[in-house]
Formats: structure tokens, sequence, C-alpha cells
């Protein structure tokens, strides 16, 4: 099978062709660094099935990134039957610098000119024809979002790939001509393949071509050693730089006619620009829309209108209530009522999430929970389906619409190329931390999964900014965590009367930034000194998002989270039901006898360990709950609250606990954590937020540590890693337990923080001075 | 004068970057190269954002102070 590569810059929309013509539903979003890794799909509609590879964006063949790498060598080393390569004709010049390139490689190449509807919207025209006679190359215009063109562009490829092609260059008119020709002779003779891409890069100073061909590197150094040019002195890397785009300019950007005869207009993005990256409003209208987005997802107060206005709560109003057996309960119209009003309106997110979890995931489990209760099947088997299964399967599908619709906001952000400007707007508050704005990105997508977040550190050129981002990607919150977090803080607030439910959640996505920044400033004043890496980024131009792209995000979201909830968490409720309902002589035991199951006596061998996080021995006889859940935790995050609602079930139905009024599996498995917190006074709001803390920055799931693994590297750097998550997470929970329940012990902690820091500085300033009196 | 401080909205030209290779070389791929013109579109509190070919490219301050320019 035939194989082309899609090569191109940056968020010039490889990807969205990459769909367009294999039909996949790759991730696609309007910054540039989407991709950081090589993709793979078949194309059918040509004479015969081609393979496609999506590759990531370079701007040059010259890699600075370790993505840009991957791009690199494949287009040399893998030999692909074709290069497609990708050109945004709105930026034209500066895109033909990579053509240039690619065309001194031996490759079949096919120029796809994509965007040519934004370059018409502007007034201006591209002659592809004419820029096609220039180059040498086939040139086609195309949409990769609308689908035009891209026939034309196939076949064109297809008869491409059937034919030779001689590297070019466009370097004949520049002082290093002979040079270049010199070292390609010497390479020829050396038998090299693509000889004159490597006789130019080597001419360049190219790090990886120098070692690759040192002893061809003399003829070079002999050269240089004679030349002198008045601008570039000997720089030869400049000086191509420059003969690259000088060349362009003279002969392939007069294809282009601009409309607008003013060059210096300013476009509706810089003027958005002008306000979004503003010195002092940037920060202020960043978290403005942060605060919106958490807003419109989790408030059960839209636009705090029932607070001003003091609304009535539902069951206030005597219309909405009936009695049965003395009871008062809502009428069926009422409680789909609530879903939208309660004592205030609703956010779209809570309308969304009462509407799936209250009416249809609740009603219907409940069905089938009745339906199996009165079976004639063994008491175990009930068991095991309504406490095991259903109860603890069923809460974690009840997360699936907030994690739905916080991502659909997340995607907006950037399908609309705002992502870009945060970064931007961020890097001066991250460089104090020892982080560039670069790293904001993969941080974010952290809130999402930390395994794509983690391959996408890839982007960043520094290998220690890659090492401390990877660390602290898992606080971010993820949406695995997501369950943890509005669980227990509304299983707080209905417990304690303490304040508001989306309030506790906030601030503890916040608090798990505030421990990545510090661990980040830890780490960069200890082990992972270094200089901030420089903030290089292109601003791509704003457009409305995409509804398809939008669309492709949720479908691949819910596909995951869907896929996992029926594989990895079913297994793992089917197991802990199991090692909770079995002695060690594999003696079958009842709800009641929970206490003497495998897994109650493994975990309360361990459970001392949290003692000082307030989940220990102070718990008593069901404290190990908290210790399998967070156990459990390290396989996949969901199981935290899904074991919690089969263990808080199995344990109402051994009649340990009270679960009058509550309903184990409705509203997130609130009550679930809600019947653990009565039935043990020892759990007090600290030992909770000890818990989320714990959970929230300890070792990520197994999908998580797999993948730190493989981008660190290193074993001993990967090792390293898991002490400090393992530390951190010790050591946020502990400090947020012990000063909870005894304020006094904050000065302790105080003192610790300042003798650490203290030991910090002094040890830096006599390595410091060590060093310079080593230079001396 | 560094690109910091230079006009916005004006034509420059760019003489020196200062910078070490590697970042040079990322820079020059991105089209800022000695040699080339560049226009400044907002520089707030020491970062910048220029126009270069028809891209829009963000730079830190420390970055910004080393790249120097000419009207």
């Amino acid at each position: 099978m035939k194989r082309f590569a899609l090569a191109g810059n940056p968020n010039s929309g490889k990807t969205t062709l990459f769909n367009s013509l294999t039909g996949s539903t790759a991730h696609v979003g309007n910054w540039p660094g989407v991709t950081v890794d090589k993709r793979d799909g078949v194309y059918k509609k040509c004479a015969e099935p081609i393979a496609i590879v999506d590759l990531p964006g370079i701007y040059s063949l010259s890699p600075y990134t370790p993505e840009e790498v991957i791009a690199r060598n494949y287009v040399l080393d893998e030999k692909p039957d074709c290069v497609i390569n990708i050109v945004d004709a709105t930026n034209l010049e500066r895109n033909l610098y990579l053509t240039t390139q690619i065309l001194e490689i031996d490759v079949p190449m096919v120029i796809a000119l994509n965007m040519m509807d934004a370059v018409k919207k502007n007034g201006d025209k591209i002659d592809a024809k004419e820029l096609e006679k220039r180059l040498g190359v086939p040139v086609v215009s195309i949409s990769a979002l609308k689908e035009q063109g891209l026939t034309e562009l196939m076949d064109k490829a297809y008869n491409e790939s059937k034919k030779q092609r001689q590297g070019a260059t466009v370097l004949q008119e520049s002082k290093l001509t002979h040079l270049i020709s010199d070292v390609k002779t010497a390479l020829v003779g050396q038998n090299v393949a693509n000889p004159l891409f490597h006789a130019v890069k080597l001419v360049e100073g190219d790090e990886i071509e120098v070692n690759m061909h040192k002893e061809t590197l003399g003829v070079v150094e002999a050269f240089k050693k004679t030349f002198d040019d008045e601008v570039f002195g000997n720089d030869f890397e400049a000086l191509i730089a420059d003969g690259r785009y000088k060349y362009i300019s003279k002969h392939f950007a007069p294809v282009l006619k601009r409309g607008t005869k003013e060059k210096f207009a300013q476009t509706k993005s810089d003027k958005a620009d002008r306000v979004l990256t503003h010195k002092i409003w940037g920060i202020p209208i960043f978290l403005l829309i942060l605060f919106a987005i958490f807003h419109l997802t989790f408030s059960e107060d839209f636009l705090f209108l029932g607070a001003i206005f003091k609304l009535p709560e539902l069951a206030d109003i005597p219309a909405f209530v009936t009695v049965a057996d003395g009871e008062e309960t809502l009428t069926y119209g009422a409680r789909w009522l609530q879903c939208i009003y309660d004592g205030g309106v609703m956010s779209p997110g809570v309308i969304i999430n009462n509407i799936w979890n209250n009416m249809i995931v609740g009603e219907l489990f409940g069905l089938i929970q009745g339906a199996v209760e009165n079976s004639s099947m063994q008491p175990w088997a009930i068991g095991l389906i309504n406490n095991g299964i259903i109860d603890g399967v069923g809460s974690v599908l009840s997360f699936l619409p907030p994690i739905l619709v916080l991502f659909l906001f997340f995607s907006i952000l950037e399908d609309s190329g705002y992502m870009a400007r945060i970064a931007f707007i961020l890097d001066r508050m991250f460089r104090r931390f020892g982080l560039s704005g670069r790293a904001f990105m993969p941080m974010i997508m952290g809130f999402g999964c930390s395994v794509p977040a983690m391959i996408n550190t890839r982007t960043l050129a520094d290998d220690k900014e890659r090492t401390a981002t990877i660390r602290v990607i898992p606080f971010f919150s993820c949406g695995a965590k997501l369950p943890i977090l509005t669980a227990v803080a509304g299983a707080m607030a209905g417990a304690f009367g303490v304040g508001n439910a989306d309030l506790i959640t906030f601030s503890m996505y916040v608090l798990g930034i505030v421990v990545a920044i510090l661990s980040v400033l830890l780490m960069r004043s200890t082990t992972l000194k270094g200089e901030t890496p420089p903030f290089i980024m292109e601003l791509p131009t704003y457009h409305a998002p995409q509804f398809k792209n939008l669309m492709l995000h949720l479908w691949d979201k819910t596909k995951h989270f869907v896929k996992k909830a029926f594989t990895i968490i079913l297994a793992s409720t089917i197991v802990i039901w199991v090692l909770t309902h079995f002695s060690f002589s594999w003696q079958f035991l009842d709800d009641e006898f929970i206490n003497e199951s495998i897994l109650a006596n493994i975990a309360k061998l361990v459970q001392p360990l949290f003692t000082p996080l307030g989940f220990g021995r102070q718990l008593g006889e069901f404290g190990w709950v908290f210790v399998v859940a967070a156990v459990s935790g390290l396989i996949a995050k969901e199981n935290v609250i899904g074991t919690f609602s089969t263990l808080a079930s199995c344990l109402a139905a051994g009649g340990h606990i009270n679960v009058d009024g509550l309903d184990i599996m409705a509203e997130n498995g609130i009550d679930a954590v809600r019947a653990m917190i009565m039935a043990n006074p020892a759990i007090i709001g600290a030992t909770l937020v000890a818990f989320i803390a714990f959970n929230m920055t300890t070792i990520p799931c197994f999908a998580a540590v797999g993948t730190a693994k493989a981008e660190l590297g290193s074993k001993k750097r990967f090792n390293y890693t898991l002490l400090f998550w393992i530390a951190v997470s010790y050591a946020v929970g502990a400090m947020i337990y012990t000063i909870g329940a005894w304020l006094w012990t904050c000065f302790i902690w105080a003192a610790a923080v300042v003798g650490v820091i203290t030991f910090i500085v002094l040890r830096n300033k006599k390595l410091a001075k060590k060093e310079s009196t080593a230079t001396l | 004068m560094p690109i910091v401080i230079a006009p916005q909205n004006q034509p420059l030209t760019i003489i020196k970057i200062a910078a070490d290779d590697k970042t040079k070389k990322h820079l020059e791929s991105l089209g800022i190269t000695a040699n080339g013109d560049v226009t400044v579109l907002n520089s707030s509190g020491g970062s910048v954002v220029c126009k270069i070919k028809d891209g829009r490219v963000a730079l830190d301050s420390n970055l910004s102070a080393k790249i120097f320019v000419r009207l």
C-alpha cells in the first residue's frame, strides 16, 4: 500500500484534512501543537487504498521541540511515497519556508493550498497555477474543512507518487551555493540518501546533521574560516534562512495579489487581541470567563437570582406537594420542574444533569433494581447486581452530564483560538515559577484527562520544564476526579450544612492548581533547576467554533467515558464486591459480616498509615472503606466514588449504617458519602477535604502512570516522580486534616515550611557561591 | 533598539537577534530573521505581539529585549 504523509506548519489544518480524507475523528483545535504524534488512516477513494499519515506540525526541518523530531524523521527515514505539504494560504510566505526545505528532499510532493476561502474573504487572490509553475511541483487549492478539492489533490498526489523527484533548492542565488554543491558532491560519494537536503543542513550547522556526518564537516569548517558577510558574519544558518525568505518574497510572494493597499490595516483578530491580551485586563477577563464556565456548569442558583430575589423552594409551595401516608412528597410534574427551578433557577449544566440523573438514570436503574429485588434469584446474586454493579456503575454514569458540559466549554475556548492567548497572558505569571506560558496548554488539557495532557508536553522545548510539567499535570483535577469532588463536596454541604457545594468544588480545583504551582516552584529551585525557556508562540486568527468539531469532541469523550464505565469500572466494582463478601477461607459472607471480609482485613492493616490524614485509625470500624476507595482509584479515579457507593450500599443492606431518606445511587453518589458521614461521628469536615486532596494529588490512574513513564524516558526520573506524588499527597492531606482538626497545628506547619524554604535558599546561595568561585 | 521599545504599527527591520542558537533557529523558521521585516502590534509590560509576514507571533519580555530592530 502506498503511504502519503501530511506535513505542514502547526495549525495549518493537517488534522482537519486527515479527518476529511480518512473519515477519522482525530482531535482538532485552533492552536499550534494539537497533534504531537503521528497518526495513521486509510484513504479509499483512489485507484488503490492509500495509507495517510498525519504528522505533528513543524515550522522547519530543523526541529525545536521533541514532537517536531517525529515529523522530520518520518519524512526522511520512513520514505513516504508522497509528501502532501499543506500550506496555509493566509500566511503564504512563512508556510513556504518549510516547503523550500521539503523541496530539497528527493521525495515526490504536492502542495495543498488550504484556507483559500479565508484568502478570498480578505479580498486577496492567489494564482495557484502560477505558483505551481514557479515551484515545479503540483499545487491544488483545497478547503479541508468544507472538503473541497480533495479528490483532485489525491489524484495529483497519486500521479506524483509513481514518479521520481530530484531534490531542488532555492539557494542557487545565495553566496553559499558553491559550498552546498561541494558538500553535496562529497555526500553523493558516500552514498548518502537525500544528499542535497543533508548538504544544506550540514552547512547550516544543524545539530543532528553535524553528529551524523562528522567527516564531511571539515569542508564546511574550512570554508567558514575564510568567509565573511557584512550583515551575517559567518553565521551560515542565518544566511541560509535569509536566503530562503529572500527567494520566497522575490519569486513566490508575487502570486498573491492583495485586495487592500493598506498594509497595516488591523484585522478583527488584532482588535480583539488589544482587549483580550491587555496587560492589566487580560488576566481578570480570563478569570471571569473561567468563573462563568464553572457557574454555567455547576451552579444551582443561576446568576444568583434565587439569592437576590429570595425565591421560595418548591417544597414550600402547597400546589406542588401531595400528602400520601402522612408524608409530603412532590408531585410528578413538580419533580420535572425541580430539575429547572428549586429556590433558584438552575444553570444549564445542572438542568441537563438533573434531567439525566433524577428523571432518566435514577428511574431506569430504580426499575431494574426493583425487578431484581423481586425476582427469584439467590440473595447473593441480588446483592451483587443491585449493591455491587448497579450502585457502583450507576453512580459513575451519573457524572456524564457535568463532564460533558464542562468539556464543551473547554472545546469552545480551544476551537475559537482563545487558548493560545491564555498561554500568552499567563506567561508573565508562570515565568516567576520557572515555567513558560507554553506549559499552560498541557496543564489545561489536564482538566480533561492527564493522558493526552502528558503527551502534549512534547511541545515543550526544555527537558526540565517538561519533567516538572508532567509531574504536576495530575494536580489539575481531571474529568474522572470530578465525581470525587462533587460527591464529597455535596455530602459535606448536606451533612454539615456548610456553605455551597459548588463553592467547595471550585475551591478544590483551585487547591490543585496552588499545589501544582508550589511544587513547580519547589522543583525548579531544587532538583530541576534551570533557566526558564523563552516563550514563542503563534497566535492563530480567531474564528467561530465549528459545530462539527465540538460535537466530535463531545462524542469522543462520551464514548471513552461509557466504555470505561462498562469495562474497567464494572470489573472493579465486581472485584470489590466479591472481596468484601468472602472471608479468607473463601466462605461467603452476608452484608452483615462485611467487616470480616478479605478486603476489610487487608485494608484495616494499612489503615493506620492514614491516621495523620484523618481517615486512619480514628475512624474505627468502617474506616477501611476510605482506604479501599482511595486505593481502587489507582485503577481509575471514577472508582473512588463507585467503590463508595458499592460499599455504602452493602453496609446499608447489612444494617450497619442508616440510610433513612437517602438514596445511595441518586444525586451523583452524594448520598452514599453522606450515609458514611452520618454513621461515623469521627468523620469531620477536615477528614473529607483531606480525603479529596489526597486523591487529587496522589499517584494518578494506571493509564496516566503508564503515560508518564513513557514520556519521562528515564527510569530514575519516573521512580522519583512516583515518590513525589506520594510525598505531596501525604503532606497536603496531613496538613489539611491536622490544621482543620486542631487549628494550633498551623504554627507547626508554618514553622516547617519556613524551615524548608530557608534551607533551600541557603543551599542555593552556597551552590551559587561555589559555582562562581569555580569559574574564577 | 530592542523590539520592546519599538513604536507600534510601523514597519521595522530586524538588525540582530542575540539569542542562543536553538532559539534563534526557531525564530528564523517563524520568519523572525535578521534583515527581515516586522511590525509590532501590541507591546504590553515587556512582552510583545508582532506581525511577521502574515502571522501573529507572541514573545516574552526576556526574548523581546534580545531582538534588535530599526525603523
